[in-house]
């Protein structure tokens, strides 16, 4: 049981003049799931290395249970750490592997042993318990490289990408494996990865790194519905989702948005909230199931119809995806919908926005632009 | 057909097998013939098979021609340095693989360039630095330059191997609650076993055929290693061409022994990381 608390966490690396890891804050609450998310190189792995105790820190401090433990070694830090490579030792065999941080930590061999069968049955390794680790499979050694983290009891799990290494299946089901193991056990879990999938089923918060700092951290869909820039916007969401160039238009009390040839009110938004946009130009940012072919029963009123030409339809089995060009522009958007759909590649068509959904983002900054409430 | 061609395909390489063979086999089986056989009768008819196998000549060897003692030699100078130089040259190459220290390169390329010096250009000042510290004509000194000799090889070998070792095994017997040196002890090492036996029996049979430092550093007949002892019975005038043969004969068993044991092993350590 342990509070997590980074602090303005900065790294350099010797061979780089530039930060790795740039004023990194963060909590995590007792118990709490944290998934640390971004794209390769973007310091999450650095910042999760740090708190393990593996890599020095240049400057800010990693506190647990409100103790600073930037002067405190690795080993007495009381955290177990799953690799992504799972780090098994390859000469010992399951049941050594387990119990090898034991071993060095005074605990007696009666003791041991109890730990050792107790999170084996749990994790169904007991059958192999005397094979060394080639002759597992990736997912029987993922369980191995989880045992030997629970088997310590420690205060914090760290996960480095612990699933990149499965095959589809298994990494699903191993997935929520990892759930209803944290679940039981309660413990503290930072959670690294760059599988946006994984962030948002796992983690009871997201944190959001980019280029060496944090971007956003939030619930998942809450980060996925309200992302505070387009980077994250981009980031999140399979397929992305649609940036597009708009215009400005206020009319009175109300806000019109025009996109391509198209302009239409937006509802809820007062021209006070875009005092800054002076230039009138905004990034629009509308999430591929926010498009419909047609307007949804009910919501006609907050609907709007755009022109588009249809340039390819992929079928996707649960749904297809339209690569559409909005008509009056250069523009390229991407619409998920129903796979029953007649569209075909060349059709001159509309398609049906949900106005409420629109997020708006400051083109120069990249940065959202709050709705009024 | 088909199974004809490929025969003959293969024909310039098993030829070439069979005449390697004779190449490197006939010399031994040649000289292991001539070892159960008098002097007398090998030059009466030098490439003759034993007609009486004369096994008594080993026990002659070993207790009037001094054998023992210089197998007794061998085996204490070599077995002591080849320890020595494994445990020193593990811990350096464990050292040079794992961490990143200022020098570092610089280190490295000291201990690896004495690979490339030929030990005939250290003798003349090694002769002189083992007389001042008294370590001339001793077993003990012979031991010494046996072991700062092999170092660099030692190193060049197990580093390559150790720094294969993924670091993450390093980070998580840290987090496991492990110091540096029993990370050494219970880590590399054990992972790193193929490389140490490759690097043992080389150094095995490099140092107990070794015969340069051991003639310029030995005198004394008491003190003399295998080689040497061999060489005594080329003198200037007589040349007991049978003796030398059986001596040959003790003197390859060892290593024989050694290379059956660990070859596989040996093979598993030069080649490692050439699959991935």
């Amino acid at each position: 049981m342990a509070v997590v608390t980074v602090d303005k966490l900065s790294k350099r690396y010797d061979s780089s003049h530039e930060l790795a890891v740039k004023d990194v804050s963060f909590t995590v609450a007792n118990g709490e799931f944290l998934v640390l998310l971004g794209p390769s190189g973007c310091g999450k792995s650095s910042v999760l290395r740090m708190i393990a105790g593996l890599e020095p820190i240049t400057s800010g401090t990693v506190s647990i249970d409100g103790r600073v433990m930037n002067p405190v070694p690795a080993k007495d830090r009381d955290i177990a750490m799953v690799f992504q490579s799972y780090a098994l030792y390859p000469h010992m065999d399951v049941y050594a592997n387990l119990a090898f941080g034991l071993r060095r930590r005074h605990v007696t061999r009666e003791e041991i042993d109890r730990r050792v069968q107790g999170v084996a049955a749990k994790l169904g390794l007991i059958p192999f318990l005397r094979r060394k680790p080639h002759a597992l499979s990736g997912g029987q050694r993922q369980r191995v490289a989880l045992g030997r983290a629970i088997v310590r009891d420690p205060k914090v799990f760290l996960f480095d990408e612990p699933l990149s290494n499965l095959d589809a299946a298994l990494r699903v089901s191993t997935r929520n494996e990892l759930i209803k193991q944290q679940h039981e056990l309660g413990t503290t879990t930072i959670y690294v990865t760059h599988d946006q999938v994984e962030a948002m089923t796992m983690g009871d918060r997201i944190c959001i790194m980019n280029r060496g700092q944090v971007v956003q951290v939030g619930r998942p869909l809450e980060v996925y519905r309200s992302p505070t820039d387009t980077f994250v916007a981009r980031f999140l969401g399979n397929p992305p989702m649609n940036l597009l160039r708009g215009r400005l238009d206020p009319a009175g009390e109300r806000t019109m948005l025009r996109l391509g040839d198209t302009a239409f009110e937006l509802p809820g938004w007062t021209p006070t909230a875009f005092a800054r946009q002076t230039d009138r130009e905004v990034v629009a940012g509308v999430r591929p199931e926010d498009l419909y072919e047609s307007p949804l029963p009910g919501l006609e009123a907050r609907t709007v119809l755009l022109p588009v030409r249809v340039i390819t339809v992929e079928p996707l089995g649960p749904e297809t995806l339209l690569l559409l060009s909005l008509g009056g522009s250069d523009e390229e958007l991407i619409a998920r919908v129903g796979r029953d759909t007649a569209l075909k590649n060349g059709d001159q068509t509309s398609i049906a926005l949900d106005t409420a959904a629109v997020s708006l983002f400051d083109p120069t900054t990249t940065k959202v632009v709050t709705r009024p409430s | 057909m088909a199974q004809w061609l490929a025969y003959l395909r293969r024909t310039p390489f098993l030829l070439f097998i069979v005449l390697y063979t004779i190449a490197t086999g006939g010399p031994f089986l040649w000289v292991a013939c001539m070892s159960l056989r008098t002097t007398p009768e090998i030059f009466a008819n030098p490439y003759d098979l034993p007609t009486h196998l004369h096994w008594d000549k080993f026990a002659d060897a070993w207790t009037t021609s001094n054998y023992g003692t210089y197998f007794w030699n061998s085996t204490i100078v070599v077995v002591t340095a080849v320890a020595l130089v494994t445990v020193i040259g593990a811990m350096a190459a464990h050292c040079l693989a794992r961490y990143r220290f200022r020098g570092r390169r610089v280190l490295r390329f000291l201990i690896l360039s004495g690979m490339v010096v030929p030990p005939q250009l250290l003798i003349l000042s090694l002769f002189q630095i083992m007389l001042d510290y008294r370590l001339y004509n001793s077993l003990t000194g012979l031991m010494i330059v046996y072991v700062a000799t092999q170092l660099a090889m030692t190193v060049y070998i197990l580093e390559g191997f150790f720094a294969q070792i993924p670091q993450d095994l390093f980070d998580a017997a840290r987090m496991d609650g492990y110091s540096d040196f029993e990370i050494f002890w219970r880590i590399t090492l054990p992972i790193g076993l193929a490389a140490i036996f490759t690097a043992v029996t080389l150094n095995f049979i490099i140092l107990w055929n070794e015969f340069l430092y051991a003639v310029v550093l030995l005198t004394d007949d008491s003190k003399r290693t295998l080689p040497l002892g061999i060489m005594h019975f080329m003198g200037g005038h007589q040349l007991d061409v049978g003796m030398i043969a059986t001596g040959l004969m003790i003197a390859i068993l060892p290593v024989i022994l050694l290379y059956a044991f660990f070859s596989e092993t040996m093979i598993r350590g030069m080649t490692a990381g050439a699959v991935r």
